[in-house]
């Protein structure tokens, strides 16, 4: 299989003089087309700062990360936003919608960037999206006015409206109520059937036993990683204790 | 540790620091500056008038005088407390010389006096009342400072050789908005010179009980005593010795509280600016229980320094600029009684700037009230209430650009927070065009018609002599003879006696002859027909009459009525005028003018030179010439008016745009966040918040062009009807006022609006991202 990211030996460091840390330590790693994987580590091990370097939303101080061959850490600010905007979708923990859209504006944001004209078809894909994931009912709501999964949900839909090689989720679930994760990590299943690339960072061991591949952080360091078979929405308290498992072997 | 914070925290926000810090300073200065004029000109002001003994009542007069007429009203008046006349010996500038400067081209009317008896003393530069010896000349004090006479230089009157010994003060025509001017010589000598000028007697009341000073004017127009010339009360004299430099306060006020404005919008934006930047430790320090009060000290703290540190800086500021402003107060009017109070109340003026900047951080710092301590912490930023908008979807979007779009969105849905941005650039707008539109006004050649003057190119003036009415016949026989002259008109005044509503009788200035000939323009009616009579503004005003009235006159006991046919805007001798066209051989001619049309234009400087000189009595000028006399000086300084505006106003724009959008890129760092993450590029970013300062921009100067043109227009009346004038509509520069203007504040917002938000550019998604 094709590797869409593949990174080697990034650092990343934050502060200065007595301040300085370094929160990637020399870490590389490789997600493959169509793969569903996710980071798991305690607070403070690096995952999201990992996601946002793969991602090329931050930069990294030593290292390279390549996007499907391009070398992200050349590229221009310019260059990584149209990376992000064609091919790369996110999913964040709190919600990042903005407050003057209502929420079928706020799903085609993204696309309306580049493809202005073709505004009605934009519309067409972006109900469909809404009514895949069930909120076709709350296109012309106010953020505030709906709840925190449904805006995920929402969240959800605009990361696919560009039809995305991957789509980046960070704590996707975490402000979540036990359905309303169960709910979303269902979507997430389905859009990685379908092809998508799809990489969690989590703390949740039931988000991360949905994932084919877990990767294991501390301290800036990629420790260790759990291959499991694609999910088929059987044996999950298994798929479950098997990372609880792994945690306890590594120590996080 | 307060004081540790508010040094890490200035050293953050270096740039806006001392920004603030000027604009609290330069509001300190004026404000410590404005304090101490007022305080110093209200006391000179009174300190010459009490020791000059100022005349309460004083009835200037040409001709014949009937002192023991006179006397004898004074002597039977009850309110009258002294009495004298006073004689001013009006004499052509060509005839005065002092030193190696001739008074032939000033345009003051130079004259000469004894020193008063009574009252009216004309003073030395140290408060006393000066008694020239024969052979000494004292020379009004305007002329010490346009340098034109030094003591010991040689004076020439009419022959005569004088020796400058001395400046004076005169509380009566000091001031630079008085035409006249008074020199001083001993008894002897002014008999000497006495018949190389004409006389105008000053006839002088002191009263009892200033507050009838209504009453005795009142019975001294029904007397039917001398009036023959301006009237001139205490009041009037008070105003002018103070206006020249109370327009100078008035001035340093107004401009004052608008920097006093500016710090506090400054202010506001840097400080709203901090509390987003700080929302989240804000509601952490709610959360662990510290009180509202103690969080405000920290915020208090900084700005405290900041204007403490401003004040003092604008104290020492006006130190140099109070004695630069307060010479000329000096000069003309002496030290001021009050002077040891101005220290204290400058520095009340500076507590007063302090106080009112910490009131109203105090004031803003409340909003730490309405945080709440766990959406701060769960969001990071503050929540905000969008209004409006609703309709205008991104969905339905066909038109704008997505930048363009969500810029506008924005704005839409955030009317409140826009609401200042937008005000500031309406009064930008607003303080830009009003002053260009009215000096363009002023300065048009049509102008002159709404101000009381025909539209001619030669006037002769015959006044301050004998046998007007004959010289005048002369000058117009020889205009009839001269082919370059192809139309001609005269019009005489006169003083006649007019009833008023409540039986006494008043004088008016009558101008008598064909108004039709060369026309004004009338705010209301016609010119006048027979029995009629066309009022200036002020004067309808006064007497409360308007078009289609009844006006009567008392003409040699006998009453004749005449209708007020027109009404229009004067600023010839002060505003009050009349015009009429009957025929009239009992009073006395004050003074004529000769209005001609030459059949060319470019012969006009010729024929004033040739008419000046065969008719040496009478005062011949271009008409353009004696506009730019009247008001020319009045032209050029609404021109640097205008320009200082339009610098102000920028200025103004400019740095609230920079605060402005600073506060906005911090107000929306999560939102910026989130768009970049989504693959909006920097430039996108721009061109969002250029667009939002687009709108507000064409929005802010569409209501300011709108309001500068309705209410600028009737703020610019009121000024202009100061010389008389009632109607007035703006004439407006299109190129300037609509295209170069508007161009300018765009160009100008525009440069803030894009490095207020380089911020954005510098807004790292995966710092917001993990909030």
């Amino acid at each position: 299989m094709k590797k869409l990211i593949i990174c080697d030996d990034i650092v990343k460091s934050f502060g200065e003089g007595d301040d300085h840390r370094r929160v990637l330590d020399g870490v590389s790693a490789y997600i493959h087309e169509g793969e569903f994987v996710s980071v798991m580590g305690p607070s403070g091990s690096g995952k999201s700062t990992f996601m946002f370097a793969l991602s090329g939303t931050d930069g990294v101080n030593g290292g390279t990360v390549f996007f499907d061959s391009k070398d992200l850490s050349a590229a221009s600010e310019n260059e990584l936003s149209d990376i992000r905007r064609t091919h790369m979708g996110f999913v964040f923990q709190q919600p990042t919608m903005l407050k003057n859209l209502n929420i079928l504006d706020n799903i085609i944001l993204p696309s309306m960037r580049d493809q202005r004209k073709h505004v009605a078809s934009l519309t067409k894909k972006a109900r469909a999206l809404m009514k895949r994931v069930g909120i076709e009912e709350l296109e012309k709501r106010d953020i505030t006015q709906v709840s925190g999964g449904q805006l995920q949900r929402a969240g959800i839909c605009r990361a696919l409206m560009n039809s995305p090689r991957i789509i980046f989720g960070d704590e996707p679930t975490g402000a979540l109520n036990s359905k309303s994760a169960q709910e979303i990590m269902d979507i997430f299943s389905e859009i990685n059937a379908e092809g998508t690339a799809v990489m969690l960072v989590t703390h949740d061991a039931n988000v991360a036993a949905r994932t084919e591949r877990i990767m294991f952080m501390r301290d800036g360091n990629m420790v260790s990683e759990l291959k499991l078979p694609k999910y088929d929405g059987t044996d999950m308290d298994r798929r479950v204790e098997h990372v609880r498992a792994k945690m306890l072997e590594i120590g996080i | 540790m307060y004081f540790r914070i508010i040094r890490r925290d200035i050293s953050k926000s270096k740039w806006t620091t001392l920004m603030t810090m000027i604009f609290v300073a330069a509001a300190a200065m004026l404000v410590s500056l404005a304090a101490v004029l007022i305080l110093n000109l209200s006391g000179a002001v009174h300190t010459l008038m009490t020791q000059a003994k100022t005349p309460h009542f004083m009835q200037m007069h040409s001709g014949d005088i009937d002192t023991e007429r006179l006397a004898a009203f004074a002597e039977q008046h009850g309110n009258v407390e002294d009495f004298q006349v006073t004689e001013f010996l009006n004499m052509d500038g060509a005839r005065i010389r002092l030193g190696e400067h001739s008074l032939a081209h000033s345009v003051q009317d130079n004259g000469f006096s004894i020193q008063s008896k009574k009252f009216d003393y004309l003073l030395d530069l140290d408060g006393n009342i000066i008694h020239a010896d024969d052979g000494e000349l004292y020379v009004p004090i305007n002329y010490m400072r346009d340098n034109m006479a030094r003591v010991g230089d040689v004076a020439v009157i009419s022959g005569k050789a004088f020796t400058v010994a001395g400046f004076l003060r005169d509380s009566q025509m000091n001031s630079t908005l008085s035409a006249s001017k008074r020199f001083l010589v001993s008894d002897k000598d002014y008999a000497e010179i006495k018949n190389s000028g004409n006389t105008e007697y000053l006839i002088e009341f002191r009263l009892r009980d200033l507050s009838e000073l209504g009453a005795f004017e009142a019975d001294y127009a029904s007397a039917g005593l001398e009036a023959n010339g301006p009237t001139v009360t205490y009041k009037l004299f008070q105003m002018m010795n103070a206006l020249s430099d109370g327009i100078m306060i008035g001035v340093i006020l107004l401009v004052s509280i608008l920097v006093v404005a500016i710090s506090l919008m400054c202010i506001r934006f840097t400080l709203l600016a901090k509390i987003e930047d700080d929302y989240r430790e804000i509601g952490v320090m709610k959360a662990i229980g510290l009180r509202v009060s103690d969080m405000k000290k920290i915020y208090l703290a900084k700005y405290a320094a900041i204007t403490a540190a401003g004040s003092i800086l604008g104290f020492a500021l006006s130190v140099p600029f109070k004695g630069m402003l307060l010479e000329n107060i000096r000069l003309y009017m002496g030290e001021s009684s009050h002077s040891s109070y101005a220290l204290p109340f400058g520095l009340i003026g500076i507590l007063l700037v302090f106080l009112t900047i910490i009131a109203y951080v105090s004031r803003v710092l409340n909003r730490f009230r309405t945080i709440s301590a766990a959406d701060a912490v769960r969001f990071g930023t503050s929540p905000e209430k969008n209004t409006g908008a609703g309709r205008f979807n991104l969905s339905g979007n066909r038109l704008f650009n997505t930048n363009v779009f969500l810029g506008i969105k924005d704005v839409l849905a955030r009317k409140r927070l826009y609401a200042t941005s937008l005000t500031v650039i309406v009064i930008s707008a607003f303080i830009m065009i009003v002053p260009q539109n009215l000096h363009n006004t002023i300065s048009s050649k049509s102008f002159i018609q709404y101000m009381g003057i025909g539209s001619y190119d030669m006037r002769v003036d015959i006044q301050q002599t004998g046998q007007i009415s004959e010289k005048t016949a002369d000058i117009v026989h020889t205009m009839n003879n001269d082919p370059a002259i192809t139309k001609t008109a005269v019009l005489s005044t006169k003083t006649f006696k007019i009833k008023t509503g409540d039986g006494t009788e008043e004088n008016i200035k009558i101008e008598l002859g064909d108004h039709t000939v060369f026309p004004i323009a009338y705010a209301k009616g016609k010119a006048p027909a027979e029995d009629e009579i066309a009022l200036s503004a002020i004067n309808a005003d006064e007497l409360g009459k308007k078009v289609g009235d009844i006006i009567t006159l008392v003409i040699e006991g006998k009453a004749k009525a005449l209708t007020v046919s027109g009404i229009y805007s004067d600023i010839t001798n002060g505003g009050k005028t009349a015009k009429a066209v009957f025929t009239d051989d009992t009073a006395d001619t004050m003074w004529s003018i000769v209005c001609a049309e030459l059949s060319d234009q470019t012969l006009v400087h010729e024929k004033v030179s040739a008419y000046a000189e065969r008719f040496d009595y009478a005062k011949i000028s271009d008409i353009d010439d004696f506009v730019s006399q009247t008001f020319g000086s009045t032209i050029s300084s609404v021109k640097t008016a205008s320009n200082a505006a339009v610098t102000v106003a920028l200025i103004i724009a400019v740095l609230v745009t920079l605060l402005f959008m600073k506060m906005l890129v911090a107000k929306d760092r999560h939102a910026i966040a989130v768009m970049k993450a989504f693959g909006f590029t920097n430039s996108d970013m721009k061109v969002q918040y250029v667009s939002r300062s687009v709108f507000v921009l064409i929005v802010g100067i569409m209501v300011g062009t709108l309001l500068a043109n309705t209410v600028g227009e009737m703020l610019a009346g009121a000024a202009i009807s100061s010389f008389g004038a009632s109607t007035f509509h703006f004439a407006i520069d299109p190129l300037s006022a609509y295209l170069f203007s508007p161009m300018l504040m765009i160009g100008a917002v525009l440069i803030a609006t894009v490095i207020g938000v380089s911020g954005a550019g510098r807004i790292k998604i995966s710092e917001h991202m993990k909030e």
